[in-house]
């Protein structure tokens, strides 16, 4: 009879580092000639007036680290891992922000395709998920991908052309979303000169104009400036932007103004953040909202031990 | 099983009270203090109260009770304070408007100063319980007004619902005296305490049958702003009417009750009277004048025979500056007065004079001789001062009577005659004492005697409101009654009982602070700043009030009953608002108080039709 355990481990200790979801697009066709033929120079931004801004995100965590111990099969390893993902609309006609549509899902992932029996937790409901195989990365990269496709479905449920979507990461939906993707980091530059040479031009505020990409599907992709940043290099400051090309150039041309105009507002106050500007002030403070839903860190464990190796001294159930 | 459970009317009031919000349960509640999180729809202000019922295991519903001492707000979320501008709405960022980017919470909340806890265990409230604003019985009972024996509505508290004091806690039955403090002008101490005394008067069920013979005391230090309890001011207002008819007294001023003038006006049943009272104007020969310029009728003229300045030992009350006790003046008064007592016998055909006498010397024992040539016959102070001269200081160089100075230095007796010469002339006391009818404040004559000292020398202020004091502790000693009380309103009282230094009259206040409880005389001291009065008259007083504080004033130990939140706002507080405290209530209370009837200044009385304006003029 296999017995389950929580390791007295860091739940996170030899974690792999964040993976980058701007991974290295391998083949990757761009299009310059979407918006603008020949020679590019910056596009000032421009606000249409949309009346809700929705920034989506989510957030994970490991939470313990779980070894099933089976007499015939030998060690199994696990983890319990969670993740929340939400909005903050901002409501520009009353000039306001609020947190929507947030909700935390827990996964007990086992290694080698098991999916065993997992103790009631009371108050934390955990979906046993079984996978392939059996290394820490692979369970944090099938984790990254539940909360992907919750936060997706999330950007699906409230886009609208009334209420406009800016989501943390890329984007996985190829429908025509009102929705944006909105990227920090930058690998490598999807523009070779000349038109490279328009984003050290860029100032806050300013966009350069749409290219297309394909990868997985087509996109619209533009950069935008969201600060004029003292002593910085011409990257410091910029952010890539992404639409689903079944959108349509015209409507992906006004949403592109639209990000140059209001995300600079949005940008973090450069003392304020290491991450700033581009870490955006309605992300951060969702970020900050949705770990505090993912609840106590000492208290999840303790209420997973109990569950699991049963009451530990001292306590009465 | 516990008393709470099984008394329904604790949960009773739950259903008609409004919830206001729940417990924090941030940080730890305590049995003291706690932190309230506000409903969206709700609101507490700073002393408004609240009630909260907390299950403890094993012993039942506890009920806390709790006064709301600071009111706070937040932006929850927020986490440096530019932040703010993220979320509230008019931030304008580059020409368009950037504001509420940033998402947080408005959280509302108030600290609470327990108050009671019932049944009395003193345990914290648990953290989410729900809080109710107190209403009805749970607010007398957070006021403990439930266990007062005798409540009396002295203001509203800022739910507009009557604050009660304890007569208990006034009258001496447990204890006696009021303390009241503030800086001067804008802590309406003066019109609180004719307010308290006001109601006091009104309510003849609380102080039982005696209570239309309370008799009150007041002196006029100041101005002429206690010569009007007798007129309506132009200040009141059918709001303050009707704040007083709320506390269960009809608003009339005072009816003028002086012996020898007449009334303006029948009195209502029950309106207490008032009758003014004012020292001769100096240098107006025979003809007796109050010495009052703002009004003519009214006013009697008061003053002493020697007579009655020697039987009523009123000699010691010529020396009641703090320094005249440091050398052994108080030694050659007692000798002298002594002797005048024994001496002194009236004279035939001169009303109040008197003559100095040897007992054996008297024809056939009379109570009263004819005055013989060369013989000085006593009729002002100033007679009595060189009467008692010869024998201090025989003009013929002889050495000094030691029946009258006993053997003290011959520098205290020069210093003892300075004075006594210095204090009869007649821009001091000397127009107090002098012969004739008596002219003695009848106190019995009114409820309310104002004694207008204002235009005396602070020396003559000092003998007149030790000789009234005395008379009226000496009469409640004498008839060991303790009803009807006999109330004393004395503002400045750091001019008669200061902190440093020793005088009778500073002694006499501090038996009266010690002794007059039981004896049925009361006092109602006023202050600047209590913390220039004598600590002993201080402690005895009950019930504390205080207007507006100086700042300074404010962290001095006297006033340690507040909260360090009241202490605060003490300084902020309006005419009008007070806070009070209580023996029979732990925290202190702020409470309004209505306008009175009557005028406060000379430019407040109302010039009505209804008064005959040449009256006076007749």
């Amino acid at each position: 009879m296999a017995r389950l355990y929580v390791e007295d481990w860091s739940p996170e200790y030899g974690a792999p580092f964040e993976s980058d979801p701007d991974t290295l697009p391998s083949e990757v066709v761009v299009d310059t000639a979407v918006e603008m033929r020949g020679a590019w120079e910056p596009l000032p931004g421009r606000d249409d007036g949309v009346r809700r801004v929705a920034f989506v995100d989510g957030v994970q965590r490991l939470e313990a680290r779980l070894t099933l111990d089976d007499p015939d099969a030998g060690p199994l390893p696990g983890i319990c891992a969670v993740y929340a993902v939400g909005a903050t609309v901002w409501d520009r006609t009353v000039g306001a922000s609020t947190f929507a549509e947030i909700g935390v899902s827990r996964l007990a992932i086992f290694g080698d395709g098991a999916s065993p029996d997992f103790p009631v937790v009371p108050g934390l409901e955990y979906t046993v998920e079984a996978c392939q195989a059996r290394d820490l990365a692979s369970f944090q990269a099938l984790l990254g991908g539940r909360r992907a496709r919750t936060e997706t479905a999330l950007v699906e449920r409230i886009a609208t052309a009334d209420c406009f979507v800016v989501k943390d990461g890329r984007i996985d939906d190829t429908g025509p979303l009102h929705a944006v993707g909105y990227i920090k980091s930058h690998n490598r530059t999807y523009l070779e000169p000349p038109q490279s040479r328009v984003i050290a031009a860029l100032r806050a505020g300013e966009r350069t104009p749409l290219f297309g990409t394909t990868e997985k599907f087509e996109r619209y992709s533009w950069y935008v400036r969201l600060a004029d940043i003292p002593h910085g290099h011409s990257w410091s400051g910029i952010a890539r932007l992404e639409v689903s090309a079944a959108i349509g150039v015209e409507r992906a041309r006004v949403i592109a103004d639209r990000t140059a105009a209001l995300l600079p507002l949005a940008a973090m106050p450069l003392h304020l953040d290491a991450r700033a500007p581009q870490n955006l002030v309605p992300i951060a403070a969702l970020e900050k909202e949705l770990r505090r839903w993912l609840g106590d860190e000492g208290l999840v464990r303790r209420a997973l031990r109990t569950a699991i190796h049963g009451a530990p001294a001292g306590v009465t159930a | 099983m516990t008393a709470t459970q099984e008394n329904p009317d604790t949960q009773l009031d739950v259903q008609t009270s409004e919830r206001v919000g729940r417990v924090i349960g941030i940080g730890h509640t305590t049995s003291q203090e706690f932190r309230v999180v506000l409903d969206e729809r709700a609101y507490l202000a700073v002393d408004d109260l609240v009630v909260v019922f907390t299950e403890v295991p094993g012993v039942g519903t506890l009920s806390t009770y709790g006064v709301v001492i600071e009111s706070e707000a937040t932006y929850e979320g927020a986490s440096y304070e530019s932040d703010v501008h993220r979320i509230a709405g008019d931030y304008v960022e580059g020409g368009v408007m950037a504001g509420g980017l940033q998402p947080a919470a408005k959280v509302r909340s108030a600290r609470i100063a327990v108050t009671r806890v019932d049944p009395e265990m003193w345990v914290a409230p648990d953290p989410g319980a729900e809080v109710f604003r107190a209403r009805g019985i749970e607010r007398d009972r957070a006021l403990y007004a439930d266990e007062m024996r005798r409540p009396l509505a002295v203001g509203r508290g800022r739910d507009g619902e009557p604050v009660y004091v304890d007569l208990d806690f006034f009258d001496g039955t447990k204890g006696g005296h009021m303390s009241i403090a503030g800086v001067s002008g804008v802590a309406t101490k003066t019109t609180f305490a004719f307010f308290f005394v006001r109601l006091l008067t009104g309510h003849p069920e609380l102080m039982g049958p005696s209570a239309a013979n309370t008799r009150v005391l007041v002196f006029n230090v100041k101005g002429e702003d206690l010569l009007w309890l007798d007129r309506p001011g132009t200040e009141f207002t059918d709001v303050d009417a009707a704040s007083w008819r709320r506390l269960g007294v009809e608003p009339t001023p005072f009816a003028l009750a002086t012996p020898g003038t007449r009334a303006p006006r029948p009195t209502a049943p029950g309106q207490p009277t008032v009758a003014y009272w004012a020292p001769p104007r100096a240098h107006a020969g025979d003809v007796l004048m109050p010495d009052v310029s703002g009004r003519s009728d009214g006013i009697a003229a008061f003053h002493w025979t020697p007579r009655e300045f020697i039987d009523e030992d009123l000699l010691q009350f010529v020396f009641t500056d703090a320094t005249d006790n440091r050398n052994q003046l108080p030694f050659v008064e007692e000798r002298v007065r002594s002797q005048l007592k024994r001496l002194a016998v009236d004279v035939l055909g001169a009303p109040g004079a008197v003559v100095l006498r040897d007992t054996n010397d008297r024809e056939g024992g009379q109570r009263a001789v004819h005055s013989r040539a060369q013989e000085r016959v006593i009729r002002t102070l100033r007679d009595l001062a060189d009467e008692i001269g010869e024998h201090l200081e025989p003009e013929d160089g002889a050495e000094p009577d030691y029946a009258w100075t006993g053997r003290v230095q011959g520098g205290t007796v020069s210093a003892f005659m300075r004075r006594l010469h210095a204090a009869s002339m007649d821009t001091r006391l000397g127009h107090l004492v002098r012969d004739g009818d008596s002219h003695r404040i009848d106190r019995r004559a009114a409820t309310v005697s104002v004694v207008a000292i204002q235009n005396l020398h602070e020396l003559a202020q000092r003998f007149v409101v030790g000789a009234l004091l005395r008379e009226t502790f000496r009469e409640k000693e004498e008839t060991g009654q303790r009803w009807p009380l006999s109330i004393v309103v004395l503002d400045e009282l750091n001019k008669y009982a200061p902190r440093e230094g020793q005088s009778p009259l500073k002694e006499m206040l501090i038996d009266i602070a010690q002794r007059g409880r039981s004896l049925g005389v009361l006092m109602i001291g006023a202050q600047q700043s209590a913390s220039r009065v004598a600590p002993d008259v201080l402690e005895n007083a009950s019930i504390r009030v205080t207007g507006r504080l100086d700042a300074a004033e404010s962290d001095r130990a006297e006033y340690g009953w507040m909260l360090p939140s009241t202490k605060a706002r003490a300084r902020l507080l309006k005419p009008g608002t007070m806070v009070l405290g209580q023996p029979a209530v732990p925290v202190p209370i702020v409470l309004n108080f209505p306008r009175v009837p009557w005028a406060t200044r000379a430019d407040e009385v109302r010039r009505d039709a209804d008064l005959d304006p040449f009256r006076g003029l007749v």
